[in-house]
């Protein structure tokens, strides 16, 4: 028992301060990046290359004065941050970076709490996530934030019925919702050389899933809950200092969740990169230090796409966006399910 | 883990009587939405993955979110009246516990065995389903007629109040 | 956010309290009447939600199935449903967001 508490302390302590580990690293990726793509530095003043510079950013929002309006909510006001981040850290624990592995002659799964329904559990948690920006816009009480949090809120559900076409059709296809079987499946290659991913059989429904997680995160070009030209800062436009910053904490972290589930469904999640069975050899060890690392690299590539994306699309006028979800992705998505069941099972009969 | 089903009921039975005693409707919408993500862990309790995170993502996720929208879109404090108490309301609620109570009470007296054996564990989920898409496949069938009902019934009512033309 | 509130300096003005309109002096109450599309979009959204979380079921239990035929007429009924549904909300325009 003691054990077991133990052990699951040490996992949840490493997969989820990993993931807030790394949001510096993406904040300073995020920034140069964008420096780098409109030919400009970038912050690059505060240590070597201005890698100190989410830490003088954290460090200034704990300085900053804590304002609350006197027109808020004050109770909701308070727990929007807190539900927004507990929200998106929570998938966190079914998402695994390596497979099971024997450690002192038990088998340990690299995730906080095993379930065969992980995608399933993911997803079901991560449907929560309109909640946190719901309750910030309305809590402030402010017209900005209530329409950001109204379109946000709009935006997620209209793009979470694409999104749950698409993991239909590919639970479907690996038969299983156990993500280490989904991985499994997507182990090995065709021809010798393309590798087993479920990108190479339903490209479309990675379409829609990349698509749905930008909508579901919040990012550019979806980012109109935020639209500075026209709602200035959405719905945390009446938050600052350490609140404000939880906010961005807990997109970054959503964005690091889907991408996750992204990379298992369609890019073999901690399956190794190809060439990498090289460096493994026979060694179990090795084996699962290499998955930890492909996974990792997935997700970093994952990251430098959303960045990539940022600064190269310019955002949607809001009939748009709302046009591409329900108009376009959305029979896209029923009839690419209807077409992957039925060319499965005339294949099975 | 006895320790975790006390408080897991505690809660739910103090959101769900929040829900009811709130004077605040978006603290009783609030307090639903917990009382249904509760309930959601309870059935994580009782061993179901998959009843927990249906609950979660159908109920948590999408029906509670129409509760807080309504909430938050009309000024419900501007409509005082909601809080008056009357005889009527009173009889009905009686009558309504009373009826209610009394079919537990029916059902709980003629099927007390299926109830406690109940097994909600996920090799039983495959079980279920076995039933589910052979014997009961015709009502499964029926559900989603009945969403198109609910679908139509939306656009139409929805559509016909284009006189009040909302504000974006 | 205690840490914050500790460390973080503080000034009370009456200004800084209002609600944040461009600077200019706040007009109104934030609860007005917003456009009855937001509402209809969240109730579609779950109608159709539900509608799709049943498939998840149904694509767990189509392996182990044993009338796997049977289980694709089922299933082709289910979209057709779902198709004249969508088709109908498409038709009637309640999606469309520009005038």
């Amino acid at each position: 028992m003691l054990e077991l508490i133990l052990e699951t302390l040490i996992k949840a302590a490493i997969i989820v301060g990993l993931p807030l580990g790394s949001i510096p690293i993406i904040l300073v990726v995020e920034r140069r990046g964008a420096g780098f793509m409109q030919k400009r530095l970038g912050p690059n003043r505060v240590g070597p290359f201005g890698l100190m510079q989410p830490l003088a950013d954290v460090f200034k929002f704990l300085f900053k004065e804590e304002v609350e309006p006197s027109h808020v909510r004050p109770f909701f006001y308070t727990i929007a941050p807190l539900i927004a981040l507990v929200v998106a850290v929570m998938p966190l624990a079914v998402i695994p970076v390596a497979a099971p592995f024997d450690f002192n002659g038990k088998t340990i799964f690299p995730e906080v709490f095993h379930t065969d329904l992980g995608i399933f559990f993911a997803f079901a948690v991560s449907a929560l996530g309109s909640y946190g920006i719901l309750v910030a816009g309305w809590a402030s009480n402010n017209k900005f934030s209530m329409l950001g949090a109204l379109r946000a809120c709009a935006q997620m559900v209209s793009y979470e019925l694409s999104l749950t076409t698409a993991i239909v059709a590919m639970i479907f296809l690996y038969g299983s919702n156990d993500i280490h079987s989904i991985v499994a499946e997507q182990t090995g290659y065709w021809f010798g050389f393309l590798p087993k991913w479920g990108f190479f059989v339903q490209p479309v429904a990675a379409v829609l899933f990349l698509v749905g997680i930008f909508a579901e995160s919040n990012r550019l070009p979806f980012d109109l809950a935020e639209g500075e030209s026209e709602l200035v800062a959405g719905y945390h436009i009446e938050y600052s200092s350490i609140k404000f910053a939880i906010f961005f904490m807990a997109e970054y972290v959503h964005m690091l969740v889907l991408s996750g589930l992204f990379i298992i469904l369609f890019f073999g999640g901690y399956s190794l990169l190809p060439g990498m069975e090289l460096l493994v050899g026979d060694s179990a060890l090795m084996l699962t230090i290499m998955q930890v690392l492909s996974f990792i690299i997935k997700i970093s590539l994952m990251v430098w796409f959303f960045v990539w994306v940022r600064w190269t699309l310019p955002r949607f006028r809001y009939d748009q966006l709302m046009m591409l979800g329900w108009e376009r992705l959305l029979p896209l998505g029923i009839f690419n399910l209807i077409i992957t069941v039925l060319v499965v099972h005339f294949r099975n009969h | 883990m006895m320790f975790v089903d006390v408080l897991l009921t505690v809660l739910t039975v103090a959101f769900a009587l929040l829900t009811v005693f709130s004077k605040k409707t978006v603290i009783s919408a609030f307090a639903l939405l917990m009382t249904l993500v509760c309930i959601g862990g309870i059935y994580y309790q009782l061993g179901s993955v998959f009843l927990s995170a249906i609950q979660v993502l159908v109920n948590a996720g999408a029906v509670a979110i129409l509760f807080v929208f309504v909430m938050m879109l009309i000024d419900l404090e501007k409509y005082p009246n909601n809080t008056e108490r009357s005889k009527i309301k009173l009889i009905i609620t009686v009558l309504t516990s009373l009826v209610s109570l009394g079919v537990l009470a029916l059902i709980i007296n003629n099927n007390i065995d299926t109830i406690t054996v109940v097994n909600l564990s996920d090799s039983s989920m495959k079980a279920l389903f076995d039933r589910l898409f052979t014997q009961y496949y015709i009502p499964f069938e029926l559900a989603t007629v009945l969403l198109l009902a609910a679908v139509v019934a939306v656009v139409v009512i929805a559509n016909n109040n284009k006189q009040h033309p909302g504000k974006e | 956010m205690t840490i914050s509130k500790v460390l973080g300096f503080k000034r009370t003005l009456v200004r800084k309290m209002d609600i944040y309109e461009s600077g200019v002096n706040p007009s109104g109450s934030a609860t007005r009447q917003y456009d009855v599309k937001y509402y209809l979009t969240a109730i579609l959204f779950l109608l159709f939600d539900v509608d799709l979380v049943f498939l998840l079921p149904w694509a767990l239990g189509y392996q182990n199935a044993q009338d796997q035929t049977f289980m694709i007429y089922g299933f082709l009924f289910f979209m057709a449903i779902l198709l004249v549904g969508y088709i109908f909300v498409i038709n009637s325009n309640s999606l469309k967001w520009e005038e």
